[in-house]
Formats: structure tokens, sequence, C-alpha cells
């Protein structure tokens, strides 16, 4: 009892100044990021979505939506960025922990987690006199070192894994079967009775606010929703409000997306979708079963995008009734593109391994009525995938656009542009740290524990924020990425992608990305000066970075999985597509005996 | 990466079809699950019966001092179609078999028996409140029943046979049929394993006059409502259990104007039904009345098992294309 009564003084001690420097100051906003796992560019209502998503599209008419945010194009590298302001590959996360290749296992910046070389946003805004919250998803690293109350969040409740179920705490494999939670700094031992992730999130994070409501200090809040990242776990009242909506099929949504996405001027009017991915069938030659049970995963994901905007009402609904809400700056995005890959047969999809038997057990309602439900595990497949990035090519793990851009939204009382306001420059998730520091009044130390710090690679959106300037980039900044192998380096308009064949070539492709953001027409034939140049760029971001490609990665047998690639021609082969023909009636005749 | 295959889920759906199991005086649990547009069921009923009453006759008109048995086999068709959108049901059924028994009369012991075929009997249901006929497998695929409520009208044709020198025949020398208004109340999800039903179909019975009962006399019946209630619960997707009601009240049957007793009995059971294959279903139950032992009282139970073959031509020939795409 005496060592706690001591750390308590202590705690007091160390905290009572800045306290008291908060009440002195001009009153600094609160700051809630809001991330959707895996959700897509055009998921929401205010990027052209018919899913509805009233409480976001109410923070983008009260701000601005910009249409040129890049995240990276896998979940925690994105994390990582947003929490620590440096590059993937010097803060941990040269590659996901669980896709750690051989050659890069053991070098700095490829731990797999966040490493401690790193400042953490959280951290630097506790320091300034923020209180700082955590909810939701983590996917940074689960040693006591490493969890949320180690890396500077005064209250979290977190889930440490990158996924799992929404109901319990059932993870994904036989190796590593139960999902680990932490509340508060610690590693819980059961869930609470009602869990429901994204209600429960939403209820702690009310709960951490409330706590400390009315002592002056202002608070930072990193809502990480695991929705709505499969399995697509929902409430039955959630499931069924869009029953048959899709089962006109992807084509047809794309299409209808584009279309509001260009008459909301979020999209140039030209603008063209991406192709259908070689591999997926037209759905207009589907028969209406096949199409109603593809259709309801997508009710489904649209349910589960749903109840995420109800409970973020929630929270918007709460700041509003303790009067802070005028005083708090939203950010809302997705981590990466929306996800394609089929992740539960990746994990559980061999018969006769431990991870089958695992699924058999924990994972095996697969009745579309169960879908949903506690064990049933529900993906919306590629078709959808690229329904969620529309206009864009491919998705998550991809660094095709439909992999690394997504929807932003910032609101509140930083942002002074015209409500409302589109904005077309090009943003950065690694620019969230410089950006919340300059609205926080905090600064960016040069070392931590006597060890200099890695450089910020964002750029502060103040400026952008402020209505002064339409881009923090220049045309001369250029932003890189590099996942699984797949790597990108984009300037101005212009971007050089490498990717793994099928999805990509197996060699650099130059897109112009005003002319072309679907990324349809391969100009690096044409333009071997832009190519040079960029490459140029590509071994700057290299060797700044310490880049190691991976000697293995979980691409590089997909060219022998999928269908040799072919173009995708509207209508073809005419064979499948041939109507009945109806000869003229009064030709018509019984045949003679 | 390809889009599922949606041949994938055929058998998944057919099993579905084989719910429907109909019979002639008592409805089975699950009887009025609706079905794909088209989905065929013929079903092959084996029953063992003892009481005091006639079981082939559904006015149960009670012998006093007998003692009846019966082996009853019942064969019918039935087929799924939509009728305004709405699910609906024909079918015929036609019971067979043997029935024997023994009465006392004035310190004499009677022996009766009778074999062949009874009366056939068409059957209508139409669902009136529920969800729309499931005109092809992405209906079925979405189905739930939720609240159904159907009408039903049954008619028998009396072509069975009938001899009119004794009271125990398995035709009933008249017309006579049913109006009632199945229920089915889905309770939670509709996930094969966990559904979980209440069911009710309260009816009416009506029946002419047989004018040559025991040799010129006039038989005639009162309106008989009969009740049938299940609570039902799978335990796995392939096995159910139901625990079951049965409730009779009036019927009153008079003999040349001379009235016995009405009825006023209750019944319970219980069946126990398993997917055999993705065609093939077996249901078995038993149901006893429960009598206050009066020799005028209802008494009767009953031992039933049932087959039913269920097929659709759609779900068929693509179990055909998927059997063939793996050779």
């Amino acid at each position: 009892m005496r060592t706690f009564v001591g750390l308590v003084g202590l705690a007091a001690g160390l905290t009572a100044p800045a306290m008291s420097l908060a009440a002195d100051a001009p009153r600094r906003p609160n700051i809630v990021i809001i991330l959707g796992d895996d959700l897509g560019y055009s998921d929401m209502g205010a990027f052209g979505s018919e899913i509805k998503t009233p409480n976001l599209d109410a923070l983008a008419a009260n701000g601005t939506r910009f249409t040129n945010f890049y995240t990276h194009a896998s979940c925690s590298p994105t994390r990582s960025m947003i929490l620590s302001g440096v590059d993937t590959h010097v803060n941990g996360l040269g590659n996901m922990d669980e896709m750690m290749a051989p050659n890069q296992r053991g070098i700095p910046g490829y731990e797999g987690h966040l490493n401690t070389r790193v400042a953490t946003l959280p951290q630097l805004l506790r320091d300034s006199g923020y209180h700082t919250y955590m909810v939701g998803k983590w996917h940074l690293g689960k040693s006591p070192d490493l969890i949320p109350a180690a890396r500077g969040f005064e209250r979290d409740f977190s889930l440490l894994d990158g996924a799992g179920s929404y109901w319990d705490m059932t993870n994904l494999s036989a190796a590593s079967p139960k999902s680990i939670y932490t509340e508060d700094g610690k590693y819980l031992s059961a869930l609470p009775s009602d869990f429901y992730a994204t209600k429960t999130y939403t209820d702690k994070l009310i709960g951490f606010i409330d706590a400390n409501h009315g002592d002056g200090k202002p608070f930072f809040a990193y809502v990480a929703h695991q929705a709505p990242h499969d399995p697509y776990h929902l409430p039955r009242d959630w499931r069924s409000r869009h029953v048959g909506e899709y089962d006109k099929g992807w084509d047809a949504v794309r299409q209808e997306r584009l279309k509001r996405q260009i008459a909301s001027g979020i999209l140039p009017k030209d603008t063209d979708l991406s192709e259908r991915m070689w591999f997926l069938s037209d759905p207009v030659v589907l028969a209406p079963v096949a199409r109603a049970l593809l259709g309801k995963k997508m009710e489904l994901y649209a349910g589960m995008v749903e109840n995420l905007d109800f409970h973020v009402g929630r929270l918007v609904d709460h700041l509003k009734q303790i009067g802070e809400y005028d005083n708090t700056v939203f950010i809302v995005f997705g981590d990466n593109g929306a996800e394609g890959t089929d992740l539960f047969a990746m994990i559980s999809g061999s018969p006769g391994t431990l991870n089958y038997l695992f699924a058999a057990q924990n994972w095996s309602k697969t009745h579309p009525n169960a879908w949903g439900d506690p064990g049933s595990y529900v993906a919306y497949g590629p078709m959808w995938a690229q329904v969620s990035m529309t206009p864009f090519s491919q998705y998550k793990g991809w660094v095709a656009e439909g992999g690394i851009r997504n929807a932003l939204i910032v609101s509140g009382p930083a942002v002074k542009r015209v409500k409302g306001d589109i904005n077309h420059g090009v943003m950065h998730a690694a620019d969230i740290m410089p950006t919340l520091l300059e609205i926080a009044g905090a600064s960016y130390p040069k070392t931590q524990g006597g060890q200099a710090l890695p450089p910020l690679i964002g750029k502060s959106w103040g400026p952008v924020l402020s209505g002064k300037v339409e881009s923090p980039r220049t045309e001369a900044d250029y932003l890189a990425w590099e996942i699984f192998g797949n790597h990108a380096v984009r300037q101005g308009d212009w971007k050089l992608r490498w990717e793994w064949k099928p999805f990509g070539k197996g060699e650099w492709e130059l897109f112009n990305l005003k002319d072309d953001p679907a990324e349809r027409k391969d100009l690096a034939a044409a333009r071997p000066d832009k190519v040079k140049a960029l490459l140029a760029l590509w071994d700057d971001y290299v060797r700044a970075n310490n880049v190691i490609l991976p000697s293995r990665t979980i691409f590089e047998t997909l060219e022998g999985q999928l269908p040799k690639r072919t173009p995708v021609d509207a209508g073809y082969p005419p064979l499948i597509y041939k109507k009945q023909f109806v000869p003229p009636q009064d030709m018509v005749v019984e045949p003679k005996p | 990466m390809r889009p599922v295959a949606p041949v994938r889920w055929i058998p998944a759906l057919l099993a579905a079809l084989c719910v429907l199991s109909p019979r002639v005086a008592e409805a089975q649990a699950r009887y009025y699950w609706k079905s794909l547009d088209g989905a065929n069921v013929v079903p092959v009923i084996f029953e063992v019966l003892s009481g005091n009453a006639n079981p082939a006759d559904p006015a149960h008109t009670v012998v006093p001092g007998s003692t009846v048995s019966g082996t009853i086999g019942m064969a019918g068709y039935s087929r799924m179609f939509s009728l305004f959108d709405r699910g609906a049901m024909a079918a015929i059924i036609v019971p067979m078999g043997h029935i024997s028994g023994e009465s006392r009369l004035a310190g004499n012991t009677f022996f009766q028996s009778a074999n062949g075929f009874g009366d056939p009997m068409i059957e209508l249901v139409v669902n009136v409140v529920g969800p729309p006929a499931q005109k092809n497998l992405a209906d079925v695929v979405r189905y739930e029943p939720g609240f159904s409520l159907d009408v039903l009208a049954d008619l028998a044709f009396p072509i069975g046979q009938y001899s009119n020198s004794q009271p125990l025949n398995l035709g009933q020398n008249r017309w006579y049929g049913r109006l009632g208004l199945p229920v089915v109340w889905q309770l939670g999800p509709w996930v094969p394993g966990e559904r979980t039903t209440v069911e009710a179909l309260p009816a009416l019975w009506w029946f002419a006059a047989n004018t040559d009962y025991l040799s010129g006399k006039t038989l005639t019946t009162d309106l008989l409502f009969q009740l049938d209630g299940h609570v039902t619960r799978d335990l796995t997707s392939s096995l159910w259990v139901s625990l079951d009601i049965l409730w009779y009240l009036g019927g009153t049957t008079a003999i040349n104007g001379v009235a016995g007793d009405k009825l006023a009995n209750f019944g319970i059971g219980a069946t126990a039904g398993y997917q055999i294959t993705e065609n093939l279903m077996l249901t078995a139950g038993y149901m006893m009345l429960v009598s206050s032992g009066s020799p005028n009282s209802l008494q009767m139970d009953r031992f039933t098992v049932s087959l039913l073959y269920g097929w659709h031509s759609l779900v068929e020939g693509a179990r055909r294309l998927e059997e063939n795409s793996k050779k």
C-alpha cells in the first residue's frame, strides 16, 4: 500500500504543473481520430455511397472532405504512421508482424510492432497536457512495453490483435486462439458480458471522457474501430437494412457510386471506373441465387458501416450534450483499401491443418441466416471490395489506388474552410502527427531517452485547414509505399508502381493519376523520362528508410492461383449474353405431320 | 478468388424442401413450413394405433366398450406453388391398411376388421400472413417464416373401402373436410441447428351425413374443433424434436338422431425428425390422448413413422452438374 500511495503522490506531483498550465492557457481543442478498419474510399455517403452514414456525413458537412488522402496498403503500417509520423520501415512496421519475410527478421525497422525508438502521438499530447484515450484495435504490439498504456494512452480499452470476433475473445487461428484485450494497461481475462466491439468501444470512450470531464484539460481520443473489418459480425437488427439492394451486382453499384461522386465534386466529371478485375464474373450473367448470396455479404458490410456510423453518432451526441462538440477536431478515415483478399481461407482453408480444425470448431456457422452471429465468418470478397474503392483499381494489400487511397474528413475548430468544402490536395496518414502536434501547441522532440528520434515524414495540414493553401505538398514532394514487396512512388500527378503478377506486371508501371485515377493506362513505355525521375525518388526513399524488399510474400504464388489475366471488355464473349431469339409471330407454325 | 459457386448451396437448400409431410387427421410438427415453388414431396406414413374409435375416421366416433387397433399406411404427393405471390401447397393423400377391433355387447364379443384403401383427401394451403412465396432459390436463401398464417382447406372423397354391416371401415361413406388456420411462429434465428418454432393448427372439421350406417341408419356428426400444437426445436442441423399437443372439442355424433357425447379430449406426444439425406427425412412420433377412463370417453394412442422424399427439378439438375464436374 505504501508503494501505491507513493506512486499516486509521484504521479500527482508530475501532473500538477501541466494541469495548472492547462487551466491558465487558452482552451485547446479536443481531438478525436475515428478510424474505420478496412473502410473503403466510397463507403461513406459523403463520398458517394448508398450506405447510410448520416453522422459521418454530418461531420463532412461541417468540415472538409479530402479526396487525395493516402494511407498505407495494410492496417498496422498505417496505424504505425498515424501514431508515430515516421515511415513504416523505420518505426518497426517495415512489414506486418504476421507477414515478416525471412530476410527482414531481426532488422531494425522490421520488428513487426511499433518500436520504442519512435515517439508516439499520445505520448507527446499527454506530455503537453492532454488526456489521451484509446478504444478499439491496436495491432502494434502485445508485450507490456508495447501496449497502448505503455505508448502514451492514459486510458484504453483495446484489442491488441489485428482481427477477431466482435462478440467474444475468439481469434482466428489454432496457434493464437484467443484475442488479447487490454483495459487501462492490464490484460483482460474476460470481456464485459454485453460486449459487442463497436458498441463497447464507444461506451468505454464515453466513460473515459466523462471521468475527466470538467478538469480543464482537453482530450485526445484514438477511436480505432474494428468495424468494418471481417468477419462481419453484426447485431441481428442491423443485418436486414439493405435486403436485396445489392442483387443488382457490383458493376451497377460501382457505376451508381461513381455517378454520385462526380455529381458531388469528389471526382472530376470525366473519371472512368477501373476495370472489373478479370477473375470476377459479370454479375449480369449470374443466377439470382448467386447474386442474392453474394449481395447478402454486401448487405452485411453495409450494416457494419451503418452500425459504425450509429455509434459515431452516439459519441458525437454525447460530446454535444457535455458541451465539448464545438471544441473538438474530428479526423475520420479508413486505414487502408477495402479488403478483397479472403483472409479466412488464407488462415483456415486447408483441410487437415490445425487451423482448419480450429475453424471447424469456432468459425463454421456458414448458413446465410447465421451470417453475423458469433461463429460465422463472412467477408465480401474482391467484387465488393472494388465497390468500396470506387472508382479505383484493386484493394487492400496492393499499392494501386484502391489499396492506399482513402476518404478523409476533418472537421472542428481547426478547420477554417467553407463548411462542406472538398479539397483535392495530396495528404498522407503520416501528416496527422505534425498536424495534431501543431493544433495542440506541442512539438516533436529531437531526442527521446538520449537517442535521436527519426524525422517526421509528414507535413502539417495547418495551412490547408486554415484555407491558406490547397495542399500541404509542393510539386517536388513525393510519397512512397512498400508492403509485401509491392511498392510505388507518387510525385505530383505521376505515380510509378511495381506489383506482383498478376495484379501488376512484375515490372514498373507508370500512371498519370490526374488523367487516369483508375490506373487503366500504363504509360511507362511512352514516358521513360518520368519513369527515370520517379525511380530516382524511389531509390532515395529506399536509402532514407532502409527499405528491404521481402524475400517471401503472400502474393508470390498468386499468378499460379488466379486465371490468366485477360482484358475485361463489356459484353464479351457475346455467347453468354445472347438473348432468346423470338421469331415473328405470323411465321410460327406447328410442325407438319 | 471466383465468386462462390451457387451450386454448393443447393444441397443445403434442398434440405429445406423436405419439411412437407402431408397427413390427414393430425398435423405433424413442421408440416406447414414453406418451400421453393415447384418442390415436390412424396410422404409414406406408417401408423400403429389403438383405442376405442375408428382410427381412420377423423370424427373419432367412440364405440363404447370396444377395443380397436389398426395398422395404417398413407402415401401421398404434395407440391409447392405460388398463388398471388403467396406460398401455397396442394396435396393429396390416400390412406390404406388394416384395422380390426372387438366390441362387447350384451355379453357377447364381436370381432370386426377391414382392409383396403381409405378416403383420399386433397388439401390446399395458402399463406396469407408472412413472407412472400419462394419463387426462386434467391427467395429460399432469404426466407424466414417469422409469423406465418395460412388458410387451409381439406376435402375427403367418400370412395374408400366401406361396409354398412360394421362400424369399422377405412372409408367413411360421407363427404367431410376441414378449414384451418395453420400458424408457424419463428422464435430466434432461422439457422439450421438453431431453429425454434411454435406452431398451431386450429381447424374445424365438418361431416356430411352417412345415410347407410349399419344397414341404413343415419350417422351425423356436429362440427369438430381440433387444435394441433407444437413446440419444435433443432438439436442439430439435421435433427429436430417436437413436443406435441392435441385437443378435440365438439363433434357430437348421432345415430338416427340419438346423440352420443361430444368430444372433449386432450392429447400429448412427441416427435423427432432426422434428415437422412438431402432428399429424405425420417420422422417418428408418439401421441396419446389423456382419457377420463369412462367407456364413452375417447381413448387413443398412436405411433407414427414417416419417410418423406423431396425433390425439385432445378436442384436435381444443379446437383447432377456438380457431380459431373467432379468426375
